[in-house]
């Protein structure tokens, strides 16, 4: 992408990781501490010693693209902007009836998650519209102004408006939005229900504008304060956000689409896997599971595409990614890249409760005080402990000697706390406390492949985070799947798949209409109005469509189902061959299908790509390691294990026990498990026997 | 700290397999919510998933309704009594019939599949879905007033659905004809088979890995580790006999209380609860299968327990549950039961009373009393509809914080229809739909509010009702006042206002553009009223929830509208004289 340096930045709860990459690929790599008081301030100053360091003219820093926890950690702080809510008389408290449902059976001190707009701040209007979009009672201004002057009063930032049917007929809304900029200024920040997400389902919308109304001034602060700091050091390249569906988009666009910012993490590391797909590591089905230090994290990539869903509850602790309208949390109802998240990671606090249970997290220790190896004043055992013990990680140093590691203590806490209380010796209770990890984790690759009616053993695993490779041939054996690759940077493989996203934004045209009934030329049509509205929307961000790539699919379900599937969709050859898609994919998905109902085709989808990703082809070397062998107590016995740098490997096969050591994370390559390098660096391993 | 008394189980192991069962039960409720066909199944949520072992006893339930979670182990002791070994693989079993079966009401389908390993029983899928119509007098099949099963729609008694892989489609042809909506029903009914298809798939894979013998060794530690705890719960409990009494509002214009009377024996480390003493069984069907009574106990001592203990049968093992033949709880054929969901309800809430004198920390003020429903139906754009409405909404208070609204009652997991989806499909619109301030039960801490839920009728139809907790209120404990009563109200279109029965024994027809309000009862509160901090009954006027006569008229709180305040000096004078 022209002849300037392009940087990913990736911020967690904890490090902040920066990848750039120069006109030749060739690839740099950072990882510093975050700043969460300010984080653009970390951005700043870590961007600034890099470019100093490398001596490169901040102003040949072309692209900036960036992902990021801030909306995330908005919500579960409760700390966004004092948001009011507009709504259709007599409806003002769908938002905190929510759907009802509650998720957990039998507990009686549940408490829901609290409104993010307190009711008094949820104001009603005379207005209503049929499902057709018909009006049935005109909008009645003068409660809008009425709502408005009570916003005004109470100093209200951010104002969501939500009237029922206004996915069908939007002019209330609009109507209802100029009323409230004209009396409350520029400086407020205001979402449409019918902007945001034009479908059906009045919870599921308000919530969804809600959510990014109660975000939007925040991210739109923090975005003002990135610039105007990069700027300051001199670099004034267009930044871009990822988005929850794994595309990029301009950080304008960021600002009035603040809740897709949720997953914006995640969504990079399985970009980042679907583009090693496509790549020389040949292979265009692959399961993503990313384990870091809280959680871990599955998705899937079939055919080179990220699997999507569009529904999240952000906040609800564990995503399961099981859909069951669970309520735990705020739901929102975008384009998602479909990734489950379990709380099982090198944190997590491994505990024995008073029935002789034992758990692994979701308690997570933290970066601090972390696990009890690490000698920052953890006193919980902890998954990384765990490793430690096993031999699985390094029980000296960690990060090419700049962590010192306390296995003495590592063993010890495991020992006190879980194996003792059992009557175990502590080996085999760390290796029961891995299998039960491995099982917690599993559940997340199920949820993923199980659930939608794919079998793991055809997908590749990729596994990247700190701990993933360190459990990745474990989770492969536990789900009978055969081959795993382990990417270069796999410490900061999220960083790197910013750099490996293209720009991309979904569109979606409501249709509600019997699949069947329409003609090649109204389902061409239909086709043909979204691509118009898509390009017009891109083009007016300035984007270049020449070389982009259009997408087009649709969601059909059976007459009454209220759960869609979607199917790749093409424009010509008029709508049977979308039928007889849809019925495989229901068969496929569910196990079984009804040729002789009728199909509904609810949405056509668009979804338009533009190139932006850099060639990435080298990696700057990383540190000297001092390695040396270690005995390690796999499943099956205590073996002693060479321990190597990912540059010992060649393209021979070699057997394991094997570990692999880089600066970034720790390969573990049990018995019955062999190893090799690829051409791009990549490990590539196959379990034997499956 | 007890451990396991088997030392050949690895308690990691046991929570791995712990794990995958439960993760096996939720995958079925996933496929059936979206694979099913009715708003009833994919919207409202009514129905249930699980997992039983060779012998039938449940080993793990999917994210789904308590109330029906617990009935499975009634429906797999006749599946064993009647097919014994008879049963092949690739057979499915049904059953909806509360006679013989095990069944609740008609139209809950139970569909049952073996799962067979290495030509060996290895356990049972189990679902069960409430299915929009089945026949009988009314659209929805529940009709209050229906006096025998026969008028109630089809019986399915238990019977192969599928025999070695082959439907039977005569029964599938005759289930097709007798409903109102045979579309919805054979599409519910896939999606029940799917996700027993899927129960196979899981648990075979978990035999693979971990071999039948040690599997189901496994998972008799699983019932004994549940058992063990729930053992160890009622040990909290201090022994005694413990009575327990709420009403039901009673039948039709001039309705006379029924009683459910459940005396509750805690006796070391186990529970006998006796229902001696309930009424008797009415014509009318509210009637309640002994498998409802059952599982609303099963249901109500497990929310007592403070831990998390495995769904799995073990912990039903110390809990006895007995009633009468002929009461309303054990009721005598050919006695109708379509609406007696309200009475299992009613059990929860008498046990939860009874339990309350002994444990009340752990206890909650009364619900909204169970879904109410409102059912109409007719044609439409030249297809017929149902709208089977089953609505619920608000906790009572909890010893330390308020109770909840705009929630599932914690015996069932029911959602709400989306409006928007009612409005898109049939020919009704719904006008409001909203908490109702002032209406939860007033305490220390204050119950949660009832509901209101307004609908118009955009052209001519029936609908029937069943609501309950209008003449008695959900209630309050140690010394928290009722929630809010229940109201129905039909506004004709030119403005007259009728109050419905709350168990009425008829139908009714709208005309076009009448409306019709349901307001669910409000929570209970828990503690005196006058206890509630001020600055909580301010919020609660902030927010709308507590009027300012409510907080001056329930907790001795005197608002100063214009400063939007607490007047200090006027609560303390108020709360003093009114002590």
């Amino acid at each position: 992408m022209g002849a300037g340096f392009r940087v990913g930045i990736d911020i967690g709860g904890t490090f902040t990781d920066i990848a750039l990459v120069d006109a030749t690929g060739r690839l740099e790599i950072r990882k510093i501490a975050s700043t969460p008081d300010d984080y653009s301030r970390g951005i700043a100053e870590g961007l600034a010693a890099l470019v100093g360091e490398l001596g490169i003219d901040p102003a040949s820093i072309t692209g900036i693209v960036h992902a990021t926890t801030v909306a995330t950690n908005t919500i579960l702080e409760m700390k966004g902007a004092r948001t009011g809510l507009v709504t259709t008389a007599g409806f003002k408290d769908v938002l905190e009836m929510r759907r009802l449902r509650v998720p957990v059976l039998y507990d009686l001190a549940y408490d829901k998650p609290p409104p993010l707009v307190p009711r008094q701040f949820r104001l009603e209007v005379r207005e209503r519209l049929g499902p057709d979009g018909n009006v049935r009672v005109p909008l009645d201004e003068s409660d809008v102004a009425a709502a408005a002057e009570v916003f005004r009063r109470a100093g209200i930032e951010a104002v969501a408006i939500s009237f029922l049917h206004a996915y069908a007929n939007a002019d209330h809304e609009i109507r209802a939005e100029a009323m409230l900029r004209e009396a409350l200024g520029a400086s407020v920040y205001i979402c449409r229900g019918s902007d945001i997400l034009p479908e059906i389902r009045e919870y599921e919308r308000t919530s969804t504008a809600v959510v990014n109304a109660y975000v939007g001034p925040v991210i739109r602060r923090y975005a003002e304060a990135l610039e105007a700091r990069l700027a300051h050091i001199g670099i004034t390249a267009p930044i871009e956000m990822m988005h929850s569906g794994g595309g990029i988009m301009r950080l304008g666009r960021a600002v009035t689409r603040a809740a897709a910012l949720v997953e914006s993490g995640p969504a990079a590391g399985v970009i980042a896997c679907a583009r090693l797909g496509q790549g020389a590591s040949g292979t265009a089905n692959i399961i993503s599971f990313d384990m870091g230090g809280t959680t871990a994290k599955a998705a899937l990539v079939e055919n080179g595409e990220a699997a999507r869903t569009d529904e999240y509850e952000v906040g609800a602790g564990i995503n399961l990614s099981s859909k069951l309208v669970k309520g735990g949390g705020y739901p929102i109802k975008m384009p998602f890249i479909d990734v489950s998240e379990i709380g099982a990671g090198g944190g997590s606090i491994v505990a024995l409760d008073g029935q002789g249970r034992v758990t692994v997290g979701p308690q997570s220790a933290g970066a601090f005080p972390g696990p009890v190896a690490y000698g920052r004043g953890g006193i919980h055992a902890t998954l990384t402990d765990v490793f430690v013990t096993l031999g699985y990680i390094n029980p000296e140093t960690l990060a090419g000697g700049s962590i010192a590691v306390d296995a003495e203590g590592a063993r010890r806490a495991l020992f006190e706390q879980i194996a003792g209380p059992l009557g175990q010796d502590v080996t085999t209770t760390a290796r029961g406390v891995l299998q039960l990890a491995v099982s917690t984790m599993t559940r997340a690759v199920k949820a993923v492949s199980t659930y939608r009616g794919r079998d793991p053993r055809d997908f590749t695993l990729v596994a990247f985070g700190g701990n993933g490779p360190v459990v990745a041939a474990d989770i492969a054996a536990a789900l009978g799947i055969r081959r795993i690759l382990v990417p270069p940077a796999a410490g900061v493989f999220s960083g790197l798949g910013l750099l490996r996203s293209d720009a991309e934004q979904d569109f979606v045209q409501p249709v509600l209409r019997d699949a069947g009934s329409l003609s090649a030329d109204t389902f061409a049509a239909l086709g043909e109005d979204i691509k118009a509205r898509g390009r017009a929307a891109m083009e007016a961000e300035g984007h270049d469509l020449v070389s982009a790539n259009f997408r087009l699919s649709a969601d059909l379900r059976y007459f009454g189902q209220a759960y869609e599937l979607n199917v790749p969709a093409l424009t010509e050859g008029g709508v049977a061959p979308l039928i007889e898609a849809f019925h495989a994919e229901h068969a496929r998905t569910y196990g079984h299908r009804s040729d002789s109902d009728p199909v509904q085709l609810v949405n056509l989808r668009l979804s338009i790509r533009v190139p932006a990703a850099s060639e990435i082809n080298g990696f700057a070397a990383s540190p000297a390691m001092l390695r040396k062998d270690r005995r390690v107590d796999f499943p099956g016995g205590t073996l002693l294990s060479p321990v190597i740098g990912r540059d010992d490997l060649s393209s021979d096969w070699r057997a394991g026990p094997l570990i692999i050591e880089d600066y970034d994370a720790t390969c573990v390559v049990p018995p019955g498990t062999d190893a090799r390098l690829m051409a791009d660096g990549t490990i590539e391993m196959l379990v034997r026997g499956q | 700290m007890s451990m396991q008394p088997d030392r050949r189980i690895d308690p990691i192991t046991l929570e791995v397999i712990r794990n995958g069962l439960a993760s096996i039960a939720d995958e079925m409720a996933l496929i059936i919510m979206r694979s099913a066909y009715s708003p009833v199944v994919r919207d409202i949520m009514d129905y249930s998933t699980g997992l039983c072992d060779a012998d039938g006893q449940v080993i793990a339930q999917g994210l789904t309704l308590p109330i029906q979670l617990c009935s499975f182990p009634r429906v797999m002791r006749f599946i064993r009594e009647r097919f014994g070994e008879g049963l092949r693989p690739g057979d499915v079993l049904i059953t909806n019939d509360p006679y013989g079966s095990g069944g609740q009401h008609l139209p809950d389908i139970y569909v049952m599949k073996p799962i067979f390993h290495g030509g060996e029983l290895a356990g049972f899928a189990a679902t069960v879905a409430h299915h929009t119509d089945l026949g009988g007098i009314v659209p929805g099949s529940v009709a209050i007033y229906a006096t025998e099963i026969q008028q109630e729609g089809l019986r399915i008694p238990l019977m192969k659905l599928y025999e070695e892989g082959r439907p039977n489609q005569s029964l599938l042809d005759l289930i097709a004809a007798n409903s109102r909506q045979p579309v919805e029903v054979l599409g519910d009914l896939r999606a029940q088979m799917a996700a027993c298809a899927t129960a196979e798939r899981g648990l075979v894979a978990l035999l693979e890995r971990y071999g039948r013998i040690d599997l189901r060794r496994y998972i008799e530690a699983l019932h004994d580790h549940a058992e063990a705890m729930m053992r160890q719960t009622i040990r909290e409990l201090p022994d005694g006999v413990y009575v327990g009494e709420d009403f039901l509002d009673g039948l039709g214009e001039a309705p006379e209380p029924i009683r459910i009377r459940a005396t509750v024996t805690v006796s070391g480390d186990t529970i006998d609860i006796d229902f001696a003493g309930t009424s008797g069984q009415v014509a009318a069907s509210i009637n309640c299968p002994i498998s409802l009574p059952e599982s609303a106990a099963f249901t109500a001592i497990r929310c007592l327990a403070r831990v998390d203990i495995p769904n799995c049968e073990g912990y039903f093992r110390p809990i006895t549950v007995r009633a009468p033949e002929g009461c309303l709880l054990n009721p005598i054929y050919p006695a109708a039961c379509g609406a007696r969901g309200v009475v299992g309800y009613r059990v929860f809430d008498a046990i939860m009373q009874a339990l309350a004198a002994a444990v009340p920390e752990r206890a909650m003020g009364g619900t909204e009393g169970g879904p109410y429903l409102l059912a109409a139906g007719g044609q439409w754009q030249g297809r017929s509809f149902v709208l089977n409405e089953m609505l619920v909404g608000s906790w009572g208070a909890r010893a330390d914080r308020d109770g909840l609204e705009g929630v599932s009652n914690p015996a069932a997991n029911l959602s709400n229809q989306p409006v928007e989806m009612i409005e898109a499909e049939m020919p009704v619109e719904v006008t409001a739909y909203g908490l109702v301030p002032d209406s939860g039960g007033p305490g220390t801490f204050r119950g949660g509010l009832g509901f209101v839920r307004e609908f118009r009728f955009l052209k001519d139809m029936g609908f029937t009702l069943r609501g309950d907790r209008r003449t008695h209120p959900p209630y309050g404990l140690e010394g928290g006042g009722k929630g809010g009563p229940s109201a129905h109200h039909l506004v004709r279109r030119n403005g007259e206002t009728e109050s419905l029965p709350t168990m009425p024994m008829r139908g009714f027809s709208a005309r076009e553009g009448d409306r019709f309000r349901l307001v669910g009862a409000g929570g209970g509160g828990f503690g005196p009223a006058f206890a509630r901090e001020p600055a909580r009954v301010l919020d609660d006027v902030v927010s709308g929830k507590v009027t300012i006569e409510g907080a001056r008229r329930d907790y001795g709180v005197v608002i100063d509208a214009a400063t939007g305040t607490v007047d200090a000096i006027a609560t303390r004078t108020l709360r003093e004289n009114r002590q």
